[in-house]
């Protein structure tokens, strides 16, 4: 019966396999693995990928920080528009925090996404710019600007910056250029863009308004207060429905005469 | 041979809070020191004096918080005694300027994917803009700069008691009793938080950071809505 020559079997982890105790019979947790789950664990067991098998705790390098940008091109100015409420997760960490940061006195760049690397990627476009000047004792152009941008997110295409950026200023020939990015460079020139968390809100509202797609009117010029007008409205329905969106809305309005920013207020829930 | 990072905090310290008030700043901090749910020592400071200019302070990772104060000492001294001016002027490390020093060398190690597990607080006086300073930098780099801050779970215990009380003519000793009284809410809620708390306050004649003390808490859990938990419309909602 027990050939000497096979190995010992080894006691199975189960209790109740071998075990000769008779009230096995009726014990209703023989055969049952015993562990902290309990006697229903054995029953329809989840595998959640946690408790199972090994897992690695990671540590993110980006965090999403909210908000959103909105530029317009007008036909001799350009508006650019952002909320100035910064959170991370539920809670809200700053409800003046300004998104906007000015270029030349031409330009200005807006970005939401990750702060830090926003911040990060400022700091790098304003070296740059400044040894531009430096090197050809003159101020960089708004299409210079774009490029230069564009390509300073491509040198990271495999550590992105988490910067979700809209670029709005006047072009050389005195008309309002807009320019809208992805987060690895990708960029084009367009009349209106948006990004950020209310993207989704604004940018199917201005199409129509702005952009006159999908209208049957004639479609005219609009004065920059009009637009400042219509930007306005759009950060109200984006901040009702998107929590990253609300407190203040900062609006720069760009012409050949220079820079204005106005502030007007959101809900702050 | 493979490089290690780190994934998670081992012995960390709680929130650190603090506010801008009529002629300084204050920030406060308890002295728990954390090694995940075991209490480890009632009495390690968090807040730091730096060379009698800047407030520091941190949550988060302990020995982080170390690393980041003995370079922080080391560049304060530096600037005092080695800079190129230091022979002809009296410099001395300003607080915003340290505030964008950690930011660089935070964002330098998230970069590398092995940061220094804190949120640090920076406090100090801007002679500059004749103005208190108070910042704060996290482990990713992200900065602000705030008339309040509140690190960890003072974020969600604490800020909403501050920003509901806090005005910018703020006495020092409203002030005071603003803090002690966010850190007796973080003490009874933030379960790893304790009653014995630092306090710190720089003005522009320096810093002064105190040595830890007991909040009073001998009237402990008798706050009515602890004896009656109440689920009902006339209470507090209950737990």
């Amino acid at each position: 019966m027990y050939d000497s020559a096979m190995p010992p079997r080894s006691k199975p982890l189960r209790s109740g396999g071998f075990n000769k105790n008779t009230s096995s019979i009726f014990d209703p947790l023989a055969g049952q693995i015993h562990n902290s789950e309990g006697y229903g664990a054995t029953l329809g067991k989840i595998d959640h990928g946690v408790t199972e098998n090994p897992y690695e705790r990671r540590f993110s390098p980006y965090d999403f920080n909210g908000g959103t940008c909105v530029a317009i091109a007008g036909s001799d100015y350009a508006v650019i528009a952002a909320d100035t409420r910064l959170s991370s997760g539920y809670e809200i960490l700053s409800r003046d925090m300004s998104k906007l940061h000015t270029l030349t006195d031409k330009c200005i760049l807006g970005s939401a996404g990750c702060k830090t690397d926003v911040d990060q990627l400022r700091s790098v476009l304003d070296i740059k710019m400044k040894m531009y000047h430096h090197n050809h004792r003159k101020t960089m152009t708004t299409p210079a600007v774009a490029q230069m941008l564009g390509n300073t997110l491509y040198y990271k295409r495999f550590f992105p910056y988490y910067a979700f950026n809209v670029f709005g200023g006047i072009d050389e020939e005195g008309k309002g250029a807009v320019y809208s990015y992805d987060a690895i460079g990708s960029f084009e020139r367009t009349p209106v863009t948006a990004t950020g968390s209310g993207q989704a809100y604004i940018i199917p509202l201005l199409d129509n308004v702005i952009a006159h797609r999908n209208r049957l009117d004639e479609k005219r010029d609009l004065l920059k207060e009009e637009v400042v007008e219509i930007v306005k409205d759009a950060f109200i329905s984006c901040g009702e429905r998107d929590i990253y969106t609300g407190d203040k809305v900062e609006i720069a309005v760009i012409t050949k005469d220079g820079i204005e920013k106005t502030y007007f207020d959101l809900k702050a829930d | 041979m493979s490089k290690q990072r780190t994934t998670q905090p081992i012995t960390t310290g709680t929130s650190v809070i603090g506010l801008v008030y009529d002629g300084g700043v204050m920030i406060a901090a308890d002295t728990l020191l954390s090694y995940g749910s075991m209490a480890k020592s009632f009495n390690t400071p968090r807040l730091y004096n730096i060379e009698d200019r800047i407030l520091l302070g941190a949550s988060g990772e302990y020995s982080d918080l170390q690393e980041i104060v003995a370079k922080v000492k080391a560049l304060a001294l530096q600037e005092t005694t080695n800079s190129m001016e230091s022979i002809y002027v009296d410099r001395k490390l300003p607080a915003k300027s340290l505030w964008n020093y950690l930011r660089a060398v935070m964002y330098q190690k998230r970069s590398k994917m092995n940061p220094y597990w804190n949120d640090v607080v920076v406090a100090g006086w801007d002679d500059q803009a004749d103005k208190p300073f108070l910042g704060t930098v996290d482990k990713l780099g992200t900065t602000l700069q705030e008339n309040l801050v509140a690190t960890g779970f003072g974020g969600y215990l604490a800020m909403p008691l501050l920003r509901e009380k806090w005005r910018n003519d703020l006495s020092e000793g409203e002030a005071r009793a603003l803090l002690e009284d966010a850190m007796k809410v973080l003490f009874y809620r933030d379960c790893r938080a304790s009653a014995r708390i630092q306090l710190a306050k720089c003005t522009s004649d320096g810093c002064i950071v105190s040595e830890p003390y007991e909040l009073d808490h001998s009237n402990g859990w008798n706050a009515p809505s602890m004896i009656r938990a109440a689920g009902d419309l006339d209470g507090d909602g209950g737990w």
